[in-house]
């Protein structure tokens, strides 16, 4: 097949030249003919692209060019292809063959949300809105960017997690907060309420039981239980039924004397404590229905099983950990930062897991959040002291972007719709990324 | 011929004295008795020659005479009889003679003399001829002086009468006049001209003047009377009678009939004087006597170092001089052509720095006429002089060791892993300097004080400021209460003390705290006698806590272990200057201890009732429960600044303003175990790390230097102290840099406050 490619440097003879063939994953629209072209060897990822974006021309006149990302070998081309070959010990002799996906670029930077105070706390597992937790002491509901929809309040701390639990239908939806009043809460309320100004919401169970600040919450897969890690160095697991004991409703309303509060509020104490740590818990999360993950200052990862109450495996990393998630291939591998601006990613089924099995060092300052993508086995954000969220995917040690739109440092990030980064931080703005393509 | 024979007269001359010589020896194996007289006549020859004023023959002639002499006085020991030439001519001197006279050519068996002959055959080649013979007059003419003869004839001078050898004339006379040569007779004529002459052993060529001169009777027999070696004036008697001037035996009479005079009789006032002298000294043991020599040692070790006695001897050695290189082939002058740089290497000389350039760049000269005069020579010279102007008079000894040796070994720092080494957090918000932080038990908060009358409460992980007190008045202290349940913050601030509730934990804490927080009025008034006067219990409502108004400026706040008591410290107080406190009975003790000095903090020990004070220069350790001192530490210190105990209790620290950090084993001694001199400046505090075998100091330079302190539970080891990193970061204002430093209590993370307003976290 006889096929012009438009780059500059085509007419130098004097360039090598390497015979390609471009497969891909793609559905329809995006395939390309599988039949083997020679281009120069010195493209870049850029000139991939418009390689395969000419080809795509060629067949259907009426394509827009796309950025593409180019695998070969199950990894990412991020230099030139000679080097890359050169790197990797590719022969270049035969039939290369490159495997071309969607880049996963942010496309569209969303209005910032803001706050009164630092953003401590985001969740984006609900499609339909986004959790925040502030400084100012008060959960926030988010239908989109700019439109603050409902305002938890009552608690008298920063808080410092939030997280959907369930919800009945579409309408009710339950949601947990963590704060640093030693306090956990939860919240009930109606997505489709649809009010100009933010609505304010009460909680209807409070959970009282951690001596300290209360650093993180994760619910079990059902929205029936979660669990909560704290500064001390326990984890109790909560069970979030509202139609609990007769004896915590009356516990409250004594309380409601005392505190002259307005609505009756249950009163739940810990189900059970998982102790074993030696200092402050600062993140937990519970991805299956037996297991608990736990990332803590003593520099440990721990999984626990839930019904025995034991840890069952610890990694220790040396430094402090501030955030941990499981996810990527199999919902197995463990990736927790901390203290220091290297983002490590452990896989526990491997025997003598101590080791990490990819560092991903793009970070000057502490590393705040961290989180797997819900379907793809490679991309994962991670979010800095350094005023940086960075999407990384493991199939290369840069990271795919960088998100720079926070001022100062973000205290945390997540995923929302698989196809944006939502990120709050000390400049009190929600920062929305959107446009990703994970497929 | 007559020339020719001349020349060879004189210039044999040498010859013939050694001859002279020789013959000398033969006479003295024939007639040793003749020795002295021999002697004796060669002195007279000399002072004759001297003395001998009438004889107006040149220079030349009184060689001759010498010669003649010579020949004289051989035959006179030859035959010992008259004089006579034939009998003369047989002795082997004669018969040289007889050679040159006859022009025979007998070989002699000296090889030398034979030279000379050929020469002298050789009437053409006169120039060595006469070059010789010039040399020999030179010879003469240096040991005779010739001052009282008459003028020459020729006025040339004494130049070599080579140079007239071609010209017609042989000089000028004394009106200027040229003095033509005289025709030359032929060798032949000559000869026989001298054998028919009678006189011609009188005659002699005089080669200067160009004229024969025919000595006279009377100068022949001078010379006969030389070189008989008898004065050459019959006039003079050698052996004339020995007149003794000096009498041997004593006049009858003295020369003077004076008396003798008293200064005789009298003993010497000098002399008693210098007595007197010398016996001061020896009173004053100036002068020693009897005192043994100190004798060399008989045997030595042959094979022993000699490094001391090369020390014994104190003076200054002999330093040789270096050896220089010597010259090659290159600083000939005319050296081959492959030592001579072509222009291009010439050009590339240029270029070279100045001292890669070569020193000596070879030059070719045809001749040794056309070298210049050596440029550097003044310049060298110069440098020589000042090379001995500035030598070393003394020699070094130098110490021939590897530094690395001497370096303590000491484990790596990879080794001594985690200590804090990177800055990644800031708490900003102070608008002052940041005077002092306090870390909370768990490390989730901190507590800062600054010149700008705040406290605040930051929250360790995300650096948020949590809280904000306005106290008004630069703070100097913070420190956070060690018991978990009571969440107390003491913050010093002028004359005052503030108990702060921080408002952590949970609701039954908090009104625990809250109700230790209230002060009734009377209690302050209930005191003892005059403790009111010190210090003072009032309630603040502003701040929702305690104000403790102390009489004078308080400096420090230490927390005892329980969280009840707390000390605080005025070093203006004198006598009153520390004061106990118990915040559960709001009461207030003065130490029962006396101080000695200036207090600079107060320290409760971490785990037993030990209290420790320092004061300026020492420090004083005191049991609390049996009330007295345990032990005095002697810092040796300028002026104490901080004090930190190590967690274990047996080890202090502390810092100076001076820059010196001392660690005290107080197991081991009261004298400090290592001093560390490390900080340019003063050092503003010194802290332990709680659990890790960690100590940090920090400075106003800016810096905090962060140790590896390990104590060892066996009491055999000594403490191992390895510094580890310093950490720089804070920026100085007004002099001041870091004002504090605290270790996290349970990660191996150091804050350090700051002038520049900033509290930094340095992690691991």
């Amino acid at each position: 097949m006889e096929f012009n490619i438009e780059t500059p440097e085509q007419d130098e003879k004097t360039l090598r030249r390497v015979q390609v063939r471009f497969v891909t994953k793609l559905k329809a629209p995006l395939k390309v003919p599988n039949t083997s072209i020679a281009i120069p060897s010195n493209l870049t990822r850029f000139g991939l692209s418009s390689v395969v974006n000419n080809l795509l021309q060629s067949v259907n006149p009426e394509w827009k060019s796309e950025p593409f990302d180019f695998l070969i070998n199950g990894e990412l081309v991020r230099m030139s292809l000679e080097q890359f070959l050169l790197v990797k010990g590719i022969s270049a002799e035969k039939v290369l063959e490159i495997e071309y996906i969607k880049a996963v670029v942010p496309q569209k930077e969303e209005e910032p949300c803001l706050h009164d105070d630092w953003v401590s706390a985001v969740d984006g597992s609900h499609r339909g809105f986004i959790l925040t937790g502030s400084y100012d002491s008060l959960g926030r509901v988010w239908k989109a960017a700019g439109s603050c929809t409902h305002i938890l309040e009552g608690h008298s701390g920063a808080v410092s997690s939030i997280r959907f639990l369930k919800s009945d239908g579409m309408k009710n939806v339950t949601v947990a907060t963590a704060s640093k009043d030693q306090t956990l809460k939860l919240w009930k309320f109606d997505v489709e309420d649809l009010i100009n100004h933010p609505k304010k919401i009460n909680a209807f169970k409070i959970l009282r039981g951690h001596k300290a600040s209360v650093q993180s919450i994760a619910a079990h897969t059902s929205g029936d239980m979660i669990c909560s890690g704290s500064w001390d160095c326990t984890i109790n697991l909560w069970q979030t039924n509202e139609s609990d004991a007769e004896g915590d409703q009356v516990s409250t309303k004594k309380r409601k004397v005392n505190n002259q509060v307005d609505e009756s509020q249950f009163e739940g104490e810990a189900v059970s404590t998982l102790v074993g740590h030696t200092q402050c818990v600062s993140s937990v999360v519970w991805p299956q229905h037996e297991t608990i993950y736990s990332a803590s200052w003593d520099h440990s990862v721990r999984r626990w099983d839930v019904e025995t109450g034991k840890d069952v495996s610890d990694i220790f990393c040396g430094k402090v950990l501030n955030c941990i998630d499981v996810g990527g291939e199999g919902s197995a591998l463990i990736t927790a930062g901390g203290s220091d601006p290297i983002l490590r990613i452990w896989d526990p089924r491997k025997p003598g897991t101590s080791a990490p099995v990819f560092q991903f060092s793009s970070h000057n300052s502490w590393i705040s959040a961290c989180k797997w993508h819900d379907n793809s086995w490679f991309h994962l954000i991670s979010a800095s002291y350094d005023g940086k969220v960075m999407l990384w995917d493991l199939r290369t040690a840069w990271p795919l972007a960088v998100i720079d739109s926070h001022k100062d440092k973000v205290l945390c990030a997540d995923w929302w719709r698989s196809n944006s980064v939502i990120s709050g931080g000390v400049d009190s703005k929600l920062c929305i990324s959107s446009g990703m393509s994970i497929q | 011929m007559r020339a020719g024979k001349t020349v060879s007269v004189e210039a044999t001359s040498p010859k013939k004295k050694k001859n002279n010589n020789n013959d000398k020896k033969k006479k003295k194996q024939n007639q040793t008795e003749k020795k002295d007289n021999q002697n004796l006549s060669k002195k007279t020859t000399k002072s004759a020659n001297n003395v001998q004023t009438e004889n107006d023959a040149s220079l030349k002639i009184q060689d001759l005479e010498r010669q003649q002499n010579t020949k004289q006085e051989l035959s006179a020991t030859a035959s010992d009889s008259d004089f006579d030439y034939q009998v003369f001519s047989e002795d082997e001197v004669s018969e040289y003679y007889e050679q040159s006279e006859d022009e025979e050519s007998e070989s002699s068996g000296d090889e030398v003399h034979g030279s000379y002959d050929d020469l002298n055959n050789d009437n053409d080649d006169g120039h060595e001829d006469q070059s010789d013979g010039s040399e020999s007059l030179q010879g003469v003419e240096e040991s005779d002086s010739s001052e009282d003869e008459v003028a020459p004839r020729n006025t040339i001078g004494d130049v070599p009468l080579e140079w007239y050898k071609d010209e017609k004339h042989i000089g000028y006379d004394i009106s200027g006049k040229k003095i033509t040569k005289k025709e030359r007779q032929d060798k032949l004529a000559s000869f026989l001209a001298s054998v028919d002459d009678s006189k011609n052993w009188r005659k002699i060529y005089d080669e200067y003047n160009d004229e024969e001169v025919e000595l006279t009777k009377e100068e022949t027999k001078i010379i006969r009377r030389l070189l008989k070696g008898k004065a050459p004036h019959t006039d003079f008697d050698p052996y004339a009678d020995y007149i003794d001037w000096f009498k041997y035996e004593d006049s009858l009479h003295p020369l003077s009939n004076a008396p003798e005079p008293k200064r005789r009789f009298v003993p010497s006032k000098w002399e008693s004087k210098k007595v007197l002298r010398y016996v001061r000294a020896i009173r004053k043991g100036l002068i020693k006597f009897d005192e043994p020599k100190e004798e060399e040692p008989r045997f030595y070790l042959m094979w022993g170092d000699d490094s001391s006695t090369a020390e014994k001897a104190n003076r200054l050695s002999y330093i040789p001089a270096p050896k220089s290189k010597l010259p090659g082939h290159e600083e000939s002058y005319n050296p081959s052509l492959e030592y001579i740089p072509t222009q291009e290497e010439l050009n590339s000389y240029q270029l070279m720095y100045d001292e890669d350039r070569p020193k000596f760049i070879p030059k070719r000269f045809t001749s040794f006429r056309s070298i210049p005069s050596y440029e550097n020579a003044v310049k060298e010279s110069f440098e020589r002089c000042m090379d001995l102007y500035l030598c070393p008079r003394v020699r070094k000894k130098r110490i021939n060791i590897d530094p690395e040796t001497l370096k303590p070994k000491l484990p790596s720092r990879k080794d001594l892993k985690p200590y804090p080494a990177t800055c990644y957090l800031e708490y900003k918000g102070h608008k002052g300097a940041v005077m002092s932080i306090s870390t909370e038990g768990s490390g989730q908060w901190i507590a800062s004080g600054s010149t700008d009358g705040t406290v605040r409460i930051w929250e360790v992980e995300s650096g948020r400021c949590l809280r904000v007190w306005e106290i008004g008045e630069p703070v100097h202290c913070v420190a956070w209460n060690p018991s978990p349940e009571l969440p107390v913050l003491a913050a010093s601030a002028g004359q005052d003390v503030v108990l702060l509730n921080t408002g952590f934990g949970n609701e039954e804490e908090q009104k625990r705290v809250g109700e230790l927080l209230q002060v009734e009025t009377p209690t302050a008034s209930n005191d003892s006698d005059n403790m009111a006067s010190i210090v003072s219990w009032l309630q603040d409502d502003k701040l929702g806590g305690i104000r403790l108004r102390h009489f004078k400026t308080v400096t420090s706040v230490d927390w005892h272990r329980r969280g009840d008591y707390f000390s605080t410290v005025m070093p203006a107080g004198e006598s009153r200057a520390i004061v106990m406190h118990q915040l559960s009975k709001k009461l207030s003790h003065r130490i029962p201890f006396k101080l000695h000095g200036l207090p600079v903090s107060s320290v409760f020990h971490p785990t037993r009732s030990i209290f420790f004070v320092s004061t300026k220069k020492t420090i004083r350790v005191y049991d609390l429960l049996k009330q007295k001192l345990i032990k005095k530490l002697e810092t040796g210190l300028r002026e104490v600044s901080s004090i930190a105990i190590h967690p274990a209790g047996d080890n202090v620290i502390v810092g100076s303003r001076e820059g010196k950090l001392c660690w005290f084993d107080m197991d081991l001694s009261s004298k400090p175990y290592r001093i560390l001199k490390c900080h340019p400046k003063d050092i503003t505090n010194v802290a332990f790390h709680r659990s890790y075998p960690l100590f940090a100091s920090c400075s106003d330079d800016g810096t905090a230097y962060v140790f590896h302190g390990m104590v060892y539970s066996d009491l055999n080891q000594n403490p191992l102290i390895v510094p580890l990193e310093i950490l720089h970061g804070h920026i100085s204002s007004n002099g001041r840099g870091v004002m504090d430093c605290k270790f996290h209590p349970r990660q191996p993370w150091l804050f350090t406050a700051g002038a520049d307003s900033t509290i930094k976290l340095f992690c691991h």
